[in-house]
């Protein structure tokens, strides 16, 4: 005989599993096709909103380089525009971009956790990210620039107290 | 993953993220996927209101919504046993899907965990994949959700824990699952 604790297991079907099996769908190819369309569609206005999400980043910053000693709002803030560009940068073709907004996002964090605020090294960041929406940078890949890539991990190792830099 | 085709067209698709830019891209792929009626949601209490309110199908959401987080979402929508959406798919979209963050995603009662950022491919792949797996839901104590142990390969020394378990067929030459390991399109080595 099964205890009241013991797990009860429960067949489960869903409206959504019914419905999605139902014949007349989109194919795989031609939905991604779909999407390739709507995609290059949506790219057309990203240079702009991440001209829009840096200037929020600069401000952030800005505001942290006055801001008092143990504040973190400002670092909050820059996070949380770091994260949006680092969520889409790469399906928009912005790798480099991503890339760096993902450092962004280690660095502030670990501020959030309780590391020394190095501004300097996030303004680095703001400058390299601002180097990889131009044209000649938007599209290339972090491994296409190791010297530029490799530079900001090791910054990054320093603003997390990492012991090991580069590692 | 499965290369099957999807019918989505009527289903009521649930997107909640804070980011519009994000959640634009997300409906424009469910779009082109034949999707046609998609709700978005910028917080988590407008999600957890419309779970608690409406017919939804399936619900992808941000694991960091603000501001009680994805996570948080799906606990909910589970643990309310009069929901009439307690046992829809749930597919957390994570910025950092870390190996903790899908432990905890999936004591959540999520679906499954997809990495940001979002492609076509890997978004078709896993609505095909939750339309074609049909996994069973696990009631305790503690947790309600889907079956965390569903890639069944054998139990921990040979013998499950549950009355219902049966040893599978065939060879098993290795430890079998773990709850550490479900075999989840979301485990970071599938995520690729």
């Amino acid at each position: 005989m099964a205890a009241p604790d013991d797990p009860h297991l429960i067949q489960i079907e869903t409206h959504f599993q019914k419905m999605a099996r139902r014949s007349g769908g989109i194919s795989r190819q031609q939905a991604l096709e779909n999407a390739q369309v709507a995609i290059d569609s949506i790219k057309l206005g990203f240079g702009d909103w991440l001209d829009g999400e840096i200037q929020s980043l600069t401000a952030a910053i800005t505001t942290g380089k006055s801001a008092a000693v143990g504040s973190i709002d400002w670092a909050e803030s820059a996070v949380a525009h770091a994260r949006q560009i680092r969520d889409v940068g790469t399906t928009m073709g912005y790798d480099l971009a991503t890339f760096i907004a993902g450092n962004l996002c280690e660095i502030c964090e670990s501020i959030i956790a309780g590391a020394p605020p190095r501004i300097d090294l996030i303004d680095c960041h703001i400058g390299a990210l601002a180097l990889a929406k131009q044209p000649q940078y938007r599209h290339l890949r972090p491994d296409q620039v190791p010297e530029l890539s490799t530079g900001l991990r090791r910054i990054v190792d320093v603003a997390g107290g990492s012991d090991e830099p580069g590692k | 993953m499965s290369a099957a085709t999807i019918n989505i067209r009527g289903l009521v698709f649930l997107v909640g993220d804070a980011n519009p830019y994000f959640s634009r891209i997300v409906v424009s792929l469910l779009r082109s996927f034949g999707a046609n009626s998609i709700l978005e949601v910028r917080n988590s209490f407008e999600a957890i209101q419309l779970l608690n309110n409406q017919k939804i199908d399936i619900l992808l959401c941000d694991d960091r919504l603000p501001p009680h987080g994805g996570l948080q979402v799906s606990y909910a929508v589970r643990r309310k046993r009069d929901n009439e959406n307690r046992t829809i798919p749930i597919l957390i979209m994570a910025g950092e899907a870390r190996e903790s963050l899908i432990k905890i995603a999936r004591d959540a009662g999520s679906s499954m965990v997809m990495a940001k950022p979002v492609s076509a491919s890997g978004l078709y792949d896993r609505l095909a994949w939750i339309a074609f797996n049909l996994r069973q839901f696990v009631e305790t104590p503690t947790y309600y959700g889907p079956d965390r142990r569903f890639k069944n390969e054998g139990y921990r020394g040979g013998a499950g824990r549950r009355i219902t378990d049966k040893q599978p067929a065939d060879e098993i030459a290795t430890p079998g699952e773990t709850q550490n390991n479900t075999g989840l399109p979301s485990d970071p080595v599938l995520i690729g």
